[in-house]
C-alpha cells in the first residue's frame, strides 16, 4: 500500500522541520483521505457481517427450515467480510496486527471443516440378500429394508422374498457419470420458494438420473440377483421395487409417502426402475419435505428393496396403538381390497377396525366401507393374527408400531413394512371428538379430522399440477384424493380439506408432523366451495366455517418447531459456536489482542475498536492543524470536541481556529444525535438516596474496572469524529462509557446505527437495571440489543436515512438523560417513573418523524 | 464518482445476463456482457468499464485466474465476484488479489447495486 509506506516520512518531516510544509501538508490530507476511505470500506464490512450473524442466530431460533446453501452461503458471506476487515485494518495501521490473520485462519478453518463434513461411508457388495440383512444392517440398506430384513430373521413373521440393492451401488451410480456433482450445483442454485423453478429443478435432476447409463459391474449384480430370486419363485417373477433411505431418522420424521414405490416390474424394466426409485430422492415433494424437517440431501442416500411381488387380496396398514393415543388399549386396523398401497395413497374406500390389545383380540368398535355391500373384508381370526403380528413387532422393535400387511390368495399374512408409530404423527385424543352441534354459519359437519388445528384462508382446488404451481400461500388446499403429491403443498397450506382418505393417507402423517390442519372424508369438497372463497376449518371438530372466525384461530395452538434436533440444525448450531459468541468485550483488558480472538465476533469486535483507534489517533494524535479536534460550541453542561475525518464541516470553515460552532457542522448523523442530546434540558443528576451514595462510595473503592473500557486517547474528553456521512462519538459521562456510531446515506448497505453502552457508578445491580432499562426502551424502537450484565449493545442495519435518524435522535437523548441515574434503580416504582418520563419526553423528540411515518 | 456506471458481467449463464441488462440499461447504467475472460479482456481494452461483475465459474479460464489477470493489467478496476456456489476459499483468495467483494447468487439487482457503487467508492474515494 503506497499510502501507509510514505507515513513515516511524512511525519518525520512534518515534527523535524517545526513547521509543515504545505506539500506534506497535501501529502497528508492525501493519505487521511485513503485511510478514511479504508476505515469506511471496515465499518460496512463489519456491519454486513454483524447483521448477517444476527440473521443466523434468528434463523436457527426461529423454527424456519433452512438448507445446507443457507449455511454454507452465509458461511462464507461472515468469513469473507471478516477477512475483509482484516485487510482493511491492517492497511490502515501499517501493517501491525499480523496475529489476526493467524487467528482468522484458525476459526476459518474451523467452519470450513464443519461444512466439508461427509457422512461416514460404510462399504459393502451392490446387492445383499434378505437372509443376510438385519436390524445392523440400517448403514447398507436403509432403515426400512434393514427392519423388514429383522422381521424375516429375529422376528420370524413372512416378508417378501427378495433383495436389496445397496447404498455402496447408488453411490457408484452417481459417482460413475459425475452426477452428484451437477445435482448439488443444480440443487444450490434453485429457489425452493419458488414451486416452478422447484419443479423444473426436481425434474431436471431426475431426468439426469434416469439417462445416466448404471455402471457395468451393478447392472450386471442387479441381473444375477433377480434371476437368482427367479429361480427360488419358480415362476414368472415380478417384483416391487421400493425406496429404502438412509439418513432417515425415522423417530423424529415420517418420510411418510415422499419416496417411489414400483409394483410389477418385470426383468426388462429393472434397471430402467432401478434409476427412478433413485431419482425418486428429488422428487420435489422429498426435496421440501427434507427442507422442512432440516434433512440435508448428501445425508440421505437412497437403497432400493427388490421384493416377490405378493398377490395381495387384501392389505393395509395396522397401527398397533391408535395413532390417536399411544396408551389406547387397542390396535387399529385399516384394510381395503388389493394392495396396502391404496390406504396409504388415500385413494380407496376403506375398513377401519378398533381391536382389543388383550388376549382375545375381540372387536371394539367397526367401519366398513371398503366393500360395496358394507360388509367386513377381515375375519375375526384374521385380525387376531393381525393384531398379535403386531404386539410381537411391537415387542420387538420397543415402541409401538406403524405396519403395512397384505393377505395373500393363500390367506398367508405377509409384513410389508414396519415402522415406529412417530410422536409427531399422533393426534390428541380430545381433538378427535367428532360431529359436534353446527353453528349457524357452519358450512359442514363431519369429515374425518386427520389432523387436528383450526385454521383460515382462502379456498385453491387442486385438480392438475398446473392448479399446484399457481397455489397461493396461506390458502386452503381442496383436493379430492389425499395423494402424496400434494405433501409439496404443505409449507404453503394454510389446511387441506379432501374427499376421500382417512388418518393412515401418507398425506395425513406429513400434515400431522407439519402442524397443519387437514380434514378428510369431506364428500363434494371440491364441488362446494370456489377459489378465494374464505373459510375457518375447524379440522378437529370436523367443522368448516364459512368466512373468517377469529374467535375459533384464537383457540389453535403454536406450530411445531420441524428444525429443532434436525441435522442441518445441528450443523448450524455447530458453525454458529465459531461465528457469534464474543469474549473479547473490554477493550482496557490484556485480554484484548488477536491471539485471544476465537470467533468471527471477536475479530470483528478487535478489528472495529483497533480501526477507531486508529482514525482517531492518526487525527488527533499528530496535531495536524487541519484535523485536529475542534472543541464544539454550545449550550449543553458537557465539553465536546469534533474531529473532521473528511467532509464533516461546512465549507469554508476556517481549520486555524480552535472551535466549531455547531451550525458549522454538515454531518446529518451528527445533527441528529445532538439535537437528541439538546432538546430537552439535563435536569442535573437525581437525587440520592443515602444507601444509593453508599453504593457509589463502595464501588468506587473497590472496583478497579470503574475506569471504563475505553483506550486512554479516547477517556479523557468526550469525542465526535465525523464525516458528511458518519459520526462517532465517543462519551465518557461519569463513570458510564457509551459508544454511537452511525453511517447515513443512500446506500441501504452502508447505513447503521450501532450503541455501546457499559458501566456506571452504582453497584452492579442498580447498573443492570439501567441497562435493562435502555433494553426495554431501545427494542420498543427496533434496535437490536444484546445484554450481558451491564454491558449492552443495540444495532441497526440496512434501513433508510428517514428511519434511521429519530432512532439517532432517541439514543442522543438517553446518553445525555439516562446519566447517573442507576444511583436511583434502586426500587421498582422509581424505575417505572424513569422509563414512563424518557418514553414521553422521546415522543416530543421524534414528534415531527412520527408525524411524517409512523417509526 | 460519475453518474452512471458502465457494468461489464463476466458469466456464462445467458438466462441470468439478459434479465440483468435489460434492467440495468432501463434504470441508466451501461451494461455490457462478456461469456467467458477472453472476451472481457476485449472489452476491457477499449476502457469502457467502470466495474467488472464476474463469475467464479466458468469454462475456459476460471474466475480468479481471470481476476488475477485483470487485476494485473488494470490494477484501478473495481471487480466483484458474483457465484452460485459459495466457497469459502474461493471468496478468500477473491479478497486477496483484490476482488472489492464476493457476493452469493441468487442476490437482488438493488443489493448486486449497492455492492457495485460500493466496491466503485471504495476503490476510487
Amino acid at each position: 500500500m503506497p499510502g501507509f509506506k510514505r507515513l513515516p516520512e511524512i511525519l518525520a518531516g512534518f515534527f523535524g522541520r517545526g513547521r509543515p510544509l504545505d506539500q506534506d501538508i497535501h501529502a497528508l490530507r492525501q493519505l487521511f483521505r485513503e485511510n478514511y476511505r479504508k476505515f469506511r470500506a471496515l465499518l460496512t464490512a463489519n456491519n454486513i457481517a454483524l447483521e448477517l450473524m444476527a440473521e443466523m442466530e434468528q434463523t436457527l431460533n426461529s423454527g424456519r427450515p433452512f438448507g445446507m446453501t443457507f449455511v454454507r452461503g452465509r458461511c462464507t458471506a461472515v468469513d469473507v467480510n471478516v477477512f475483509k476487515m482484516i485487510q482493511r485494518l491492517q492497511e490502515l495501521a501499517g501493517g501491525r496486527y499480523g496475529g489476526l490473520t493467524e487467528a482468522f485462519n484458525v476459526v476459518s478453518g474451523n467452519l470450513q471443516e464443519i461444512l466439508d463434513r461427509q457422512p461416514a461411508v460404510v462399504d459393502c457388495p451392490f446387492v445383499v440378500g434378505f437372509d443376510r440383512i438385519d436390524k445392523e444392517s440400517a448403514d447398507l440398506v436403509g432403515e426400512k429394508m434393514a427392519n423388514l430384513g429383522e422381521i424375516r430373521n429375529r422376528v420370524r413373521l413372512s416378508v417378501p422374498d427378495g433383495f436389496v440393492i445397496t447404498a455402496s451401488a447408488s453411490r457408484a451410480f452417481l459417482a460413475h457419470s459425475g452426477l452428484r456433482d451437477e445435482i448439488n450445483r443444480l440443487l444450490t442454485i434453485c429457489h425452493t420458494d419458488n414451486l416452478e423453478e422447484l419443479y423444473t429443478t426436481s425434474a431436471a435432476i431426475q431426468q439426469l438420473i434416469t439417462k445416466a447409463p448404471l455402471p457395468e459391474e451393478l447392472e450386471r449384480e442387479i441381473g444375477n440377483a433377480y434371476e437368482r430370486l427367479a429361480d427360488r419363485s419358480g415362476h414368472r417373477l415380478l417384483v416391487a421395487m421400493r425406496s429404502s433411505a438412509i439418513g432417515e431418522d425415522s423417530g423424529r420424521a415420517s418420510f411418510a409417502g415422499q419416496y417411489r414405490t414400483r409394483l410389477d416390474v418385470d426383468e426388462d424394466l429393472l434397471v430402467e426402475t432401478y434409476k427412478e426409485i433413485i431419482a425418486g430422492k428429488y422428487r420435489s415433494q422429498a426435496i421440501i419435505y427434507r427442507l422442512q424437517r432440516g434433512f440435508r440431501h448428501q445425508d440421505v442416500t437412497m437403497c432400493v428393496g427388490c421384493l416377490a411381488m405378493v398377490e395381495a387380496r387384501i392389505g393395509g396398514v395396522i397401527y398397533s396403538h391408535a395413532p390417536a393415543d399411544l396408551r389406547s388399549p387397542y390396535a387399529v386396523v385399516i384394510a381395503a381390497q388389493g394392495m396396502a398401497g391404496q390406504v396409504v395413497d388415500g385413494s380407496s374406500d376403506t375398513d377401519m377396525y378398533q381391536v382389543s390389545r388383550r388376549a382375545d383380540h375381540h372387536i371394539l368398535a367397526q367401519e366398513c366401507r371398503a366393500s360395496p355391500a358394507g360388509e367386513p373384508i377381515l375375519s375375526a381370526a384374521q385380525l387376531r393374527e393381525l393384531v398379535d403380528a403386531a404386539l410381537r413387532l411391537e415387542t420387538h422393535f420397543g415402541a409401538p408400531q406403524d405396519i403395512e400387511w397384505a393377505i395373500d390368495g393363500q390367506d398367508r399374512l405377509m409384513i410389508l413394512q414396519s415402522r415406529p408409530l412417530g410422536q409427531n404423527g399422533t393426534i390428541p385424543q380430545e381433538s378427535c371428538q367428532r360431529n359436534m352441534a353446527p353453528g349457524k354459519d357452519t358450512l359442514l359437519g363431519g369429515g374425518v379430522p386427520v389432523s387436528p388445528g383450526i385454521a383460515s384462508g382462502p379456498v385453491f382446488i387442486v385438480r392438475s399440477d398446473l392448479d399446484l404451481l399457481r397455489f397461493p400461500k396461506e390458502a386452503i388446499l381442496v383436493v379430492e384424493h389425499p395423494l402424496p403429491d400434494w405433501a409439496a403443498l404443505l409449507p404453503r397450506a394454510a389446511a387441506i380439506i379432501s374427499e376421500t382418505g382417512q388418518v393412515a393417507a401418507h398425506l395425513a402423517t406429513v400434515a400431522r408432523e407439519f402442524g397443519i390442519p387437514a380434514l378428510f372424508g369431506v364428500k363434494g369438497a371440491t364441488s362446494m366451495f370456489h377459489n378465494d372463497q374464505i373459510i375457518t376449518v375447524d379440522a378437529a371438530a370436523g367443522h368448516i366455517h364459512n368466512g373468517r372466525r377469529d374467535d375459533l384461530l384464537a383457540r389453535s395452538g403454536r406450530q411445531p418447531d420441524l428444525m429443532k434436533g434436525s441435522p442441518m440444525h445441528k450443523v448450524l448450531t455447530e458453525v454458529l459456536r465459531h461465528i457469534t459468541p464474543l469474549h473479547l468485550t473490554d477493550p482496557a483488558s490484556i485480554y484484548f489482542r488477536p491471539s485471544s480472538c476465537t470467533t468471527l465476533h471477536d475479530l470483528t469486535r478487535f478489528c472495529h475498536e483497533k480501526a477507531v483507534s486508529e482514525m482517531f489517533s492518526f487525527g488527533a494524535k499528530f496535531h495536524f492543524s487541519e484535523k485536529a479536534a475542534k472543541q464544539l460550541v454550545g449550550e449543553t453542561p458537557f465539553q465536546w470536541w469534533v474531529i473532521d475525518l473528511d467532509d464533516g464541516f461546512a465549507e469554508g470553515f476556517d481549520h486555524r481556529g480552535k472551535f466549531v460552532n455547531i451550525d458549522q457542522i454538515v454531518s446529518p448523523p451528527m445533527l441528529a444525535l445532538w439535537e437528541g442530546m439538546t432538546a430537552i434540558p439535563w435536569q442535573g443528576p437525581p437525587p440520592v438516596s443515602l444507601k444509593g451514595f453508599g453504593a457509589i462510595l463502595f464501588q468506587s473503592t473497590m472496583n478497579r474496572e470503574l475506569d471504563p473500557a475505553v483506550r486512554s486517547g479516547l477517556t479523557t474528553r468526550n469525542f465526535f469524529m465525523i464525516s458528511k456521512n458518519f459520526c462517532n462519538l465517543n462519551v465518557r459521562l461519569g463513570y458510564h462509557f457509551a459508544l454511537v456510531e452511525a453511517h447515513l446515506s443512500d446506500l441501504l448497505t452502508e447505513n447503521y446505527i450501532s450503541f455501546q453502552f457499559k458501566g456506571g457508578a452504582a453497584d452492579q445491580g442498580r447498573r443492570f437495571i439501567r441497562v435493562q432499562l435502555l433494553r426495554n426502551i431501545l427494542e420498543q424502537y427496533d434496535f437490536r440489543v444484546e445484554q450481558k450484565v451491564d454491558a449492552l449493545t443495540a444495532r441497526i442495519e440496512k434501513k433508510s436515512t428517514d428511519y434511521l435518524v429519530p432512532r439517532l435522535k432517541i439514543l442522543g437523548y438517553l446518553l445525555i438523560h439516562t446519566r447517573q441515574i442507576d444511583m436511583v434503580m434502586d426500587d421498582q416504582e422509581m424505575v417505572g417513573k424513569y422509563q414512563r418520563k424518557i418514553l414521553t419526553d422521546i415522543d416530543t423528540i421524534i414528534a415531527p418523524e412520527l408525524k411524517e411515518t409512523r417509526i | 464518482m460519475k453518474q452512471s456506471l458502465n457494468i461489464l458481467f463476466v458469466d456464462d449463464e445467458p438466462d441470468f445476463l439478459e434479465t440483468a441488462l435489460k434492467r440495468l440499461v432501463r434504470r441508466g447504467y451501461g451494461a455490457q456482457s462478456a461469456a467467458c475472460c477472453d472476451e472481457a479482456f476485449g472489452v476491457l481494452e477499449t476502457g469502457w468499464p467502470d466495474v467488472v461483475v464476474l463469475d467464479v465459474m466458468m469454462p475456459g479460464k476460471d474466475g480468479i485466474q481471470c481476476l488475477r489477470e485483470i487485476k494485473q493489467r488494470w490494477p484501478e478496476m473495481a471487480v466483484i465476484m458474483l457465484t452460485g456456489h459459495a466457497s469459502m476459499q474461493t471468496g478468500l483468495r477473491g479478497l486477496e488479489y483484490g476482488a472489492g467483494d464476493y457476493c452469493l447468487k441468487p442476490i437482488e439487482l438493488d443489493e448486486l447495486l449497492e455492492k457495485i457503487e460500493i466496491a466503485c467508492k471504495e476503490l476510487n474515494g
